[in-house]
């Protein structure tokens, strides 16, 4: 039997952490409904509540030129496509082998993308849409590749210089953007590089790596030694160990270190402004819309808002032990 | 391992870093010697310590410096000792946890160019907040210069006190749970169980997150280009700044621009070389 005191103390701790809930999603709710308003009604003196009528003409105005795309269509496809995504990443999860579940999971987001941009009269902003998505899955796929042979080494190998790259990475992560951006920007230029995808990504690897190495060697270092050279002792070069071994085991690592990486990329506001004069990532594309004195409605501007922040807050969501996870063992102790 | 296998695993990264990160900080040095300009990227005249002397001139310098310190003095504190107040909150439920930590960790994700626009919207007129003010003071509110620098700061704090709070909240996952309840047991109060058990276990998570969340407020950039932009000159960071002297299509003044970067990152380094030291030293003990 609990006594009142324990109860009204959980009270408390639950109305304390609702009030922190409030605190961290209200910016985000608030322009939700902002984003399915009219226009008249946002603009109300008094901000209306409950009962205003609901419209997608903001998120159709983003996303499309055609100012008579049928919204309804839209999100039915969207909602076919996210269906098949989730069954497919759930059936992955108890299947023997899930990379094929996870494939096809992706496969049915492209096939939504494609037949969206086939299929409507889509705008400048779903452009940038898939600029992102490729800058985002090519800077993790790089960074992660590179970071985990330089990781592992960095784990393993104990002579000085191994501390001397760690350290001078610790540095390198202090830098500001405009410590390496302007020479970026003037060797880009004479090259005819501007605008070019791969330079964004470049950059973005770069400056990920200092964190990406510190992070994935943390990992190396909870996998025993003991394990490659059983391995190593059967006859298998350290490369084929390092390959059918010990990457086996840093699944959590892997995941933890591509979610950090898959932030910094999607986010990534400077670098593409600066490398690319015209070939955007969303948040550069909505910033040219919502900056500054621009004509952009503040429906649209929302609408915009809340399109850019839901992909990414669904796949961390759905990762998001693996987030805390990875602070905890990784991060924290290097 | 042996070195030649190390130097093999370690080729990519390290070339990359030197490639991408050491030779354009090279060249970012060399060329704040020269008055090179946006419009004419081909002549990079020699002039000296031109530039220095210029920036050390300009007003816009010192108030952007001055900025960015209080931004740093201002957001790094109050982000550890919220995100270390949530992590213990969080900590002492396990019903509905994982929807808390999915909402605690929401401003953490949000795209910082997004996260301003949540908060203009929240001000601006017809916002949710704009009009509680409005009802408080009874006077109507607009962002304006005198509080575009209490957004900026109010916005850091939403975003990056996730992270603290992740940090921390991993740690304290970390912490034996006996040792809190031989704390219990013993009597000691809530305060000193976490004076005496909880904030030791905690040091060198709160070292970590103070040095990241210092090297990550000192470089802003994103939240106060937006928030300030070319509309309030004296809220911009050393960030903001930078780019407005380097890339403005009508100053565009690069050379400028590299020496005000090669001065941010002079500040920084003073600010870490103790840390750095103290680290190569830890690693260099770790190894013998």
């Amino acid at each position: 039997m609990k006594s009142t005191k324990q109860i009204l103390q959980r009270v408390g701790l639950h109305s304390a952490l609702f009030v922190i809930v409030i605190w961290s999603v209200l910016p985000l709710l608030w322009t939700f409904q902002t984003s399915i308003k009219f226009t008249r009604d946002v603009a109300a003196k008094v901000p209306v509540f409950w009962g205003y009528d609901t419209t997608a003409n903001a998120y159709r105005a983003y996303w499309f030129d055609d100012q008579n795309t049928n919204m309804w269509h839209v999100l039915f496809a969207l909602i076919v496509s996210l269906v098949f995504t989730f069954s497919l990443l759930i059936a992955g999860r108890r299947a023997k082998r899930s990379w094929p579940f996870n494939l096809l999971a992706l496969v049915s987001i492209v096939a939504f993308l494609s037949f969206v941009g086939q299929k409507f009269e889509t705008s400048d902003q779903f452009e940038f849409l898939i600029n992102s998505i490729i800058v985002t899955v090519a800077t993790v796929i790089v960074s992660i590749s590179i970071g985990l042979l330089g990781g592992y080494g960095l784990a393993r190998f104990s002579g000085k210089s191994g501390a001397a790259i760690l350290i001078s990475a610790l540095a390198f992560r202090a830098l500001p953007r405009f410590s390496f951006i302007l020479p970026f920007f003037i060797i880009a230029k004479n090259l005819g590089l501007l605008d070019s995808r791969t330079v964004i990504v470049l950059a973005l690897v770069a400056v990920n790596q200092p964190f990406t190495i510190w992070m994935l060697r943390t990992f190396f270092l909870e996998v025993p030694k003991e394990l490659e050279e059983a391995a190593m002792m059967d006859g298998a070069t350290r490369i084929q160990a390092f390959v059918r071994v010990v990457i086996p085991t840093m699944k959590p690592g892997i995941i933890a270190t591509s979610l950090f990486t898959l932030l910094l990329a999607y986010n990534e506001f400077l670098f593409v402004r600066v490398l690319a004069p015209t070939n955007w990532t969303l948040p550069v594309g909505v910033l040219a819309l919502a900056g500054g004195e621009s004509s952009m409605g503040i429906t649209e501007a929302a609408a915009a808002a809340v399109s850019i922040t839901l992909p990414i807050v669904v796949v961390i969501i759905l990762f998001q032990k693996h987030l805390v996870k990875g602070l905890g063992s990784g991060a924290v102790k290097g | 391992m042996n070195r030649k296998s190390f130097a093999l695993f370690i080729m990519p990264s390290v070339s990359i870093m030197t490639f991408l990160m050491v030779i354009p900080l090279v060249t970012t040095i060399w060329l704040s010697f020269t008055g090179l300009l946006l419009r004419d990227l081909d002549s990079a005249p020699f002039v000296g310590l031109q530039n220095y002397r210029e920036v050390f001139a300009d007003p816009n310098f010192w108030r952007a410096t001055r900025f960015t310190l209080v931004f740093v003095a201002i957001t790094v504190p109050i982000e550890i000792m919220l995100g270390m107040t949530f992590a213990l909150l969080l900590d002492r439920v396990q019903r509905f946890r994982s929807i808390y930590l999915a909402a605690i960790l929401l401003p953490f994700i949000v795209t910082p160019v997004v996260g301003t626009l949540l908060f203009r919207n929240l001000f601006s007129r017809g916002g949710l907040l704009s009009w509680l003010i409005e009802l408080v003071t009874g006077e109507s509110f607009a962002i304006d210069a005198s509080n575009v620098r209490f957004l900026i700061l109010l916005h850091a704090i939403w975003q990056v006190t996730p992270f603290a709070f992740v940090a921390i909240f991993a740690g304290l996952q970390l912490l034996p749970q006996e040792r809190v309840d031989a704390a219990a047991m013993d009597g000691a109060r809530f305060w000193s169980t976490f004076v005496y058990v909880i904030l030791p276990h905690l040091k060198s998570v709160l070292f970590f997150v103070a040095i990241i969340s210092i090297m990550d407020s000192y470089r802003v950039f994103d939240s106060v280009f937006v928030f300030a932009g070319s509309r309030f000159d004296d809220s911009h960071t050393l960030s903001v700044y930078n780019s407005v002297e380097a890339l403005d299509a009508k100053i565009g003044r690069l050379g400028k621009g590299h020496a005000i970067a090669v001065l941010t990152i002079i500040g920084i380094f003073v600010a870490l070389i103790p840390f750095l030291v103290r680290s190569y030293k830890e690693q260099i003990a770790e190894r013998t």
